[in-house]
């Protein structure tokens, strides 16, 4: 350990692993100070984790208030003096997780005291809210894992949640407008991609366009259209699908498998996504050329054609995102929707390393921050809403430049390739 | 080598496309109707030959409510008095000034500017330009600085004493109210997102008070509560009335224009509870969910925006302020239409008192809270 001074991928230096005991111990001592001497002795909080539909009805948990962010915080004080006594390795980021994750139940706990929270309901809008970041941070792992920055993951979905919603509606079939928002999302991968392969623009550039060009469009057609022929804005939504049995798992059933298509959808692409990425010859080709193109490139892999390939895949799965919004969600759409969802699963993709996975769980992340907002704003916990509305943005500047450091995207990502 | 390197007339033209195509999106001025209004040539009308221009406030002309609801008030114009209307859209603040701008460039006699968000642009533009006309909705100038209030000379104020009308919506929802909880949120935490939300908790309270039960509000406490951020994002709408109605709220009254389509959407799919539609009447405005709608909190800003427009054209325009109440009509709450054989006879005779008590100021709202 003591030799892993900058850092081996999951290591991390000495004075580093002191200083974050130090935080452990200080986030410790909040939760004794803010959460346990917070509560009233006496009082209990109930969570509810039930929906009703399951096999057997979880009874709600109520636990005392105070003593259980007594025992959160001795927790998180044991790791922290643990953490500087003789550190956890490459497992300090798990313990780190385990920390603020006291901290953050304890947070709950208090702001509970009294009264009840439905965690079930919490933990269900959590993973909701991850479907499109989540997606269009699979759209960017695609991209740059053959070398090509996608920054219009924003405008893809822009332009997707509305062709989907006009094709939906003036079809008159779901499964059509979805298959509509794909497409709109392909193209617009195309054209991303022929700017940035073909003539070599810079990509962030490149980008930005498509997201400025994907605003001022569906917003011109949106008010010229839809004000006055209201019936091609109303696609409908996909129901929610039941998944026999496992939907009658208590806890998880209804959080995981109680939803529309999308999330099923969802699941199946970060599945399929990480497969090929990482053990197909397909996956090992896409990460040479984002690698290294040259010698891709020596070895017979054409690079140009790998990376068209992936920014029209990486398209398709923002179109995915997109077509979430009108479809999978709300059912019709207005003007910026999207509302710069693309721009923080951009973050997520990097907070996962550029890995389907890791992306998922960044998204899921941003997600529990955003309904945690929710949910706090509901209890009255005496905070600004204006700094709970902060929280998923803190989060996002936390752990990306805190967490995640030294996150290494692939070495040619955003760099054209040209034969010499 | 030699050929690396972007090529810049490329960018060039894509920012180029990209900028007309947002400006497109700003300047759709709305030439639909005119010229061919049907009975304009046999007689003039007496807004013949004049503009009436509109800047919206982000969210778009056909928001279902806050925008929406103004620029009927400019249709309404057009047809009655043969102005011409116009709107610029903004996708986002920095296009509040651009479109100010371009509309007293373009000469229009009156310019309406909706929003609290547009204040200080409109401000400043009515200062800069003494002969243009303004008008600008949910705004009362004050000066923080030296603590006093403003008035511009052509500029006239229309704001709403919206919690006049939620005060009535808080009070039968209270009563309709099954799980003894109802909801809120808002767009942003401003003035007159919140106005709604204080009538609606002092609504309540007045229930709780007079027939000694004890509805909770969720998520407004007279000063703060739960907010969404924008009012664009109707997928964090939908979720978080999902929220509150995993809380136990079963009537819900979103304050956040379109975002509050993602609540319909949310309880539709959920089957159970109803919401308070703002601006307009739901059921006219967003037909397809009327069956969700126990009632509107309606904010007349079509009628406030027509009478500006009137007076300009009548040459009786003066600055200053308008405000809205539920005793000149300026606010008040729709029919409970789907829901009007739900609702006891003594709650509705109830409101139609309740209705006399503010208007004769036996109540007032802010004592409730």
């Amino acid at each position: 350990m003591s030799t892993a001074a900058a850092g081996l991928p999951g290591g991390i230096s000495q004075k580093r692993a002191r200083v974050l005991g130090l935080v452990f111990i200080a986030l410790s001592l909040g939760i004794f100070w803010w959460f346990a001497l917070g509560s009233e002795s006496g009082l209990s909080s109930t969570f509810k984790l039930s929906s009703g539909n399951e096999f057997v009805t979880v009874p709600d948990l109520s636990l005392p208030a105070r003593s259980t962010a007594l025992f959160l915080g001795t927790i998180a004080a044991f790791l922290g003096g643990l953490q500087i006594a003789r550190g956890f390795g490459n497992k300090t980021y798990l313990v780190l997780g385990a920390v603020v994750l006291c901290f953050i139940l304890a947070f709950l706990v208090w702001a509970a005291r009294d009264r009840s929270l439905n965690m079930l309901g919490m933990l269900s809008s959590t993973l909701l809210r991850a479907v499109p970041l989540t997606l269009g941070a699979l759209s960017g792992v695609l991209c740059e894992r053959a070398g090509v920055i996608n920054i219009a993951i924003e405008g893809m979905m822009l332009t997707a949640a509305f062709t989907g919603a006009i094709a939906a509606s003036a079809i008159g079939n779901l499964w059509i407008g979805l298959l509509a928002g794909i497409a709109s999302g392909a193209l617009l991968g195309l054209l991303l991609a022929v700017l940035s392969i073909r003539y070599r623009v810079d990509q962030i550039i490149g980008g930005t366009v498509i997201n400025i060009f994907a605003l001022g469009l569906t917003s011109y057609l949106s008010a010229r259209v839809f004000s006055s022929y209201q019936n091609l804005n109303s696609p409908g939504r996909f129901s929610v699908i039941e998944i026999p049995l496992l939907s009658k798992i208590p806890i998880i059933g209804p959080i995981f498998f109680s939803n529309n298509i999308f999330i099923y959808l969802m699941y199946a692409l970060v599945a399929v996504i990480a497969f090929a990425m990482f053990r197909t010859r397909w996956g090992l080709r896409v990460r040479a050329v984002g690698e290294h193109p040259k010698a891709a490139d020596t070895v017979g892999i054409k690079v140009l054609r790998v990376r068209y390939q992936n920014v029209v895949l990486g398209g398709m799965v923002a179109g995915l995102a997109g077509a979430y919004f009108t479809l999978g969600s709300v059912g019709r759409f207005d003007e910026n929707m999207t509302a710069g969802r693309g721009f923080i699963a951009l973050a997520a993709m990097i907070f996962g390393r550029w890995h389907p996975v890791g992306a998922f769980g960044a998204a899921l992340l941003f997600g529990f921050a955003d309904s945690l907002q929710n949910k706090l704003a509901i209890l009255k916990v005496p905070i600004a809403s204006e700094f709970l509305l902060m929280a998923p943005y803190l989060v996002t500047i936390f752990v990306v430049a805190g967490v995640v450091g030294r996150a290494r995207p692939p070495a040619a990502d955003g760099q054209p390739y040209t034969k010499e | 080598m030699r050929n690396r390197g972007m090529k810049p007339w490329l960018i060039a033209m894509f920012l180029v496309l990209a900028m007309f195509a947002a400006a497109c999106a700003e300047e759709s001025t709305d030439g639909e109707d005119t010229g061919d209004d049907t009975g304009t040539e046999e007689e003039a009308l007496p807004g013949e030959g004049m503009t009436a221009c509109q800047v919206t406030d982000t969210g778009g002309i056909d928001d279902k409510s806050f925008n929406q609801t103004a620029y009927a008030g400019l249709e309404q114009a057009q047809e009655e008095l043969g102005v011409e209307a116009k709107f610029l859209e903004s996708s986002t603040p920095n296009d509040f000034e651009p479109n100010i701008n371009a509309f007293i460039e373009q000469g229009c006699d009156i310019i309406i500017t909706v929003g609290f968000l547009l204040g200080d642009a409109t401000a400043a533009a009515a200062e800069a330009n003494p002969d243009q006309k303004f008008a600008i909705v949910d705004v009362d100038f004050f000066d923080f600085e030296k603590g006093e209030d403003v008035v511009y000379d052509n500029a006239k104020e229309l704001t709403f004493q919206t919690d006049q009308a939620a005060f009535l919506a808080g009070y039968v929802a209270a009563g309709m109210s099954e799980t003894g909880k109802i909801g809120t949120y808002g767009g942003i935490n401003i003035p007159p997102v919140s106005i709604f939300m204080n009538g609606w908790l002092a609504g309540a309270n007045y229930w709780n008070e007079t027939k000694g039960a004890a509805v909770e509000v969720l998520g407004w406490d007279g000063k703060d509560g739960l907010f969404t951020g924008d009012f664009e994002d109707q997928d964090k709408g939908r979720n978080t009335t999902e929220s509150l109605l995993d809380e136990g709220a079963d009537v819900i009254l979103p304050v956040a224009g379109p975002v509050g389509l993602g609540s319909a959407a949310a309880l539709q799919d959920a089957g159970e509870g109803s919401l308070v539609w703002v601006d307009t009447d739901g059921c006219v405005s967003v037909e397809e969910y009327c069956d969700l709608f126990l009632t509107s909190v309606m904010k007349n800003m079509n009628i406030a925006v027509y009478d500006a427009i009137a007076s300009v054209v009548d040459g009786s325009f003066e600055g200053g302020l308008y405000s809205g109440t539920l005793e000149n009509g300026g606010v008040g709450i729709a029919p409970f239409n789907e829901f009007d054989s739900q609702i006891d006879d003594t709650i509705k005779t109830e409101v139609e008192e309740l209705q006399q008590k503010i208007i004769s100021g036996e109540i007032v709202v802010a004592d409730y809270l």
